[in-house]
């Protein structure tokens, strides 16, 4: 079955993916954690793979910039 | 024929002959020529050749005496599988096979690393063609072949140093001013092919826009021939550590010669890169101190891309260069122009035989501009990677690299270069199964048995739509309908048929699809008919009903009384 765009949420750990997200980029710089974020990004976009769920993502993403920024 | 010797090369050079309409005997009745074409390159020949083994009277006019591009950086070197498959056809390819290189290890580095390597020939065993991935070879050997094979062909005269200088054109016609060292003449043709290149005159004359995108980066080519040869594999650097971590490509051409293009700092001076010394010093910074080699040529180029809004204009087509300029990466240039002649040439000649109406040619335009739009995308797509313009271009690149050395899924992110494909035509309204699809050059058996392939096969028909059966009853059933019309030849698969087949006429038309190839590209079963078209596409696969549908939209028949060839 092809896979589609997930609304509703997957994970099985939120908290525990939360935690270890955030783990993961203490004590970096902003250099080294945005290379961090990258590198993840990228291993996560091959994991989905189908490029219209990609596609997805990444609107997903950027509807929901203002929200974020206003911080 | 005398030789010149250019470049480090030996290139031939050709008589100029004083033409016809400069004879103090010319008759004041101007011939009308069938097609003219102007440019002797990639595009321009190959344009001529394929219009000429169709039965085409074809004039070749070009402003040089020999092949190759006088002093430009524009010099293809890799030809890929579809071009090698349009030389197969015009009968140069095993030539090309003999002088060319074809590597199979290739290496991409990233500083002192080597981040992955690849062995195409593990890569290979699907591929239904009979020619390779790919061959490395100079570009004027590919032209030199091409002006061989035409001057052994009756129906082409090429004039050398003969440059266009003015055209116009009517409905009925297209009008053109020479020069030559003669002296200055006029020409008449049905048809104008432009094939003069990046900065075309008659482009020009019809004031025809090209708004072109200028890149920024600069590159040098180094052609250089080595006293200790390094390994014959292809080795990119995406950030070569001995050229300020910018890009250098290291590839083997023919005659021994290696092909070293190095990427520059934007505000480069070409003038200062190319000098021997400077281009020395990037070498032993290379290859070390002691480099043995000659330097064989130097070109420092810019990348620039423009796509032209319309390929046809009346009766003037646009080819190659003229048509569309794109970055070198992916060989996408000269593949590109090749494509261009094979798939206007085959449409122009049924075109000029009164077998199909002219309304077919305004497909040239439709099919080769999404061609060029597809290849200037693919290769701003890899000048991002190569050059990334914004600082998180440089973190999702370095990502990239960093990933690729431990994992295998961020290899195919690193984009040095898409090597140029056939193009899919894929049909606007979505009209036929498989519509455009292209069809590669496989394995073919003869009803006498000898083996072959479907370009041969192709060419014996001299370039008509082929209609494939795999079946007695859709094949008499066809060929009842359609036979003796000049645009379409009418082919049985498979051997087995000739078991209830008892007539010799059955035999005559029939092929063997021995690996299963075409049966499967086209998904061929008792009922359904295949149309390929002579430049290795598939126009899709229907029953005997829609057959004539889509015959009745897409091939346009000419109206009886026209006549095309009123000389």
């Amino acid at each position: 079955m092809p896979i589609e765009f997930q609304v509703t949420s997957q994970f099985e750990q939120p908290d525990l993916f939360y935690d270890a997200l955030n783990n993961a980029h203490e004590g970096l710089d902003r250099d080294a954690s945005e290379a961090l974020n990258a590198r993840l990004i990228l291993t996560l976009a091959n994991q989905i793979g189908s490029h219209s769920v990609l596609l997805q993502c990444i609107q997903a993403a950027q509807k929901t910039q203002k929200l974020s920024t206003k911080e | 024929m005398p030789s010149a010797i250019q470049s480090g090369y030996e290139l031939p050079t050709y008589a100029f002959m004083k033409p016809r309409e400069l004879d103090a005997a010319a008759l004041t009745d101007q011939k009308k020529y069938p097609v003219i074409v102007v440019g002797a390159g990639l595009a321009g020949l190959t344009a001529a050749c394929d219009l000429a083994i169709k039965g085409v009277e074809v004039l070749l006019i070009d402003d040089d005496d020999t092949v190759g591009v006088r002093g430009a950086a524009s010099r293809g070197i890799c030809y890929a599988q579809k071009s090698l498959e349009i030389f197969e056809r015009l009968g140069t390819f095993s030539r090309i096979a003999e002088k060319g290189i074809q590597w199979s290890i290739g290496k991409t580095l990233a500083g002192d690393e080597v981040v992955y390597s690849f062995d195409l020939s593990q890569q290979n065993s699907h591929n239904a063609s009979t020619q390779p991935p790919f061959i490395n070879l100079q570009q004027f050997y590919i032209e030199w072949y091409l002006v061989d094979r035409l001057l052994q062909l009756p129906n082409v005269e090429i004039r050398w140093k003969s440059t266009i200088v003015d055209v116009s054109q009517n409905d009925d016609q297209v009008d053109i001013e020479i020069n030559c060292p003669d002296g200055r003449y006029s020409l008449r043709t049905d048809w104008l092919i432009d094939a003069t290149g990046i900065r075309s005159p008659i482009r020009d004359r019809f004031g025809l826009k090209t708004n072109p995108a200028l890149g920024e980066d600069r590159w040098c080519i180094s052609d250089v021939r080595f006293k200790h040869q390094p390994p014959i594999e292809r080795w990119t650097w995406v950030e070569a550590p001995f050229n300020e971590n910018r890009a250098v490509w290291q590839h083997l051409m023919g005659d021994d010669v290696w092909r070293l293009d190095y990427q520059m700092a934007p505000e480069a001076d070409p003038e200062v890169i190319s000098r021997p010394e400077v281009v020395a010093d990037r070498l032993r910074a290379q290859f070390g101190p002691d480099v043995d080699f000659e330097l064989v040529w130097v070109g420092p180029y810019g990348y620039r891309s423009h796509v032209l809004e319309q390929l046809k204009l009346g009766r003037v087509f646009f080819l190659g260069d003229s048509a569309h300029v794109m970055s070198p990466f992916g060989a996408r240039g000269g593949n590109s122009a090749i494509q261009d002649a094979d798939n206007l040439s085959w449409k122009l000649a049924l075109v000029i035989a009164g077998a199909l109406d002219s309304s077919v040619l305004d497909s040239y335009h439709t099919e080769r501009h999404l061609a060029a739009e597809q290849n200037v995308s693919i290769t701003n797509r890899t000048m991002r990677f190569l050059t990334p313009q914004t600082p998180m271009q440089k973190v999702f690149r370095r990502a990239v690299l960093d990933l690729a050395r431990t994992f295998e899924f961020a290899q195919p992110l690193i984009n040095t270069g898409r090597l140029s494909t056939p193009t899919e035509y894929v049909a606007q309204d979505g009209y036929g199964l498989h519509w455009g699809i292209n069809i590669a050059n496989c394995l073919m058996h003869e009803a006498s048995g000898e083996v072959t392939n479907l370009v041969q096969l192709v060419h014996k028909e001299q370039g008509k739509l082929i209609f494939l059966c795999v079946d007695q009853a859709s094949f008499e059933a066809v060929q009842k309908r359609w036979s003796g019309h000049s645009a379409f030849a009418i082919k049985l698969l498979d051997p087995q048929v000739l078991r209830v087949a008892s007539d010799d006429v059955v035999s005559l038309h029939q092929w063997s699809d021995s690996t299963g190839y075409l049966r499967k590209r086209f998904s061929l079963e008792p009922g359904s008919v295949g149309v390929l078209r002579p430049d290795l596409h598939s126009a899709g696969t229907y029953n005997l009903v829609e057959l004539d549908v889509y015959i009745a939209t897409f091939w346009p028949q000419p109206l009886q009384n026209t006549s095309t060839r009123a000389h």
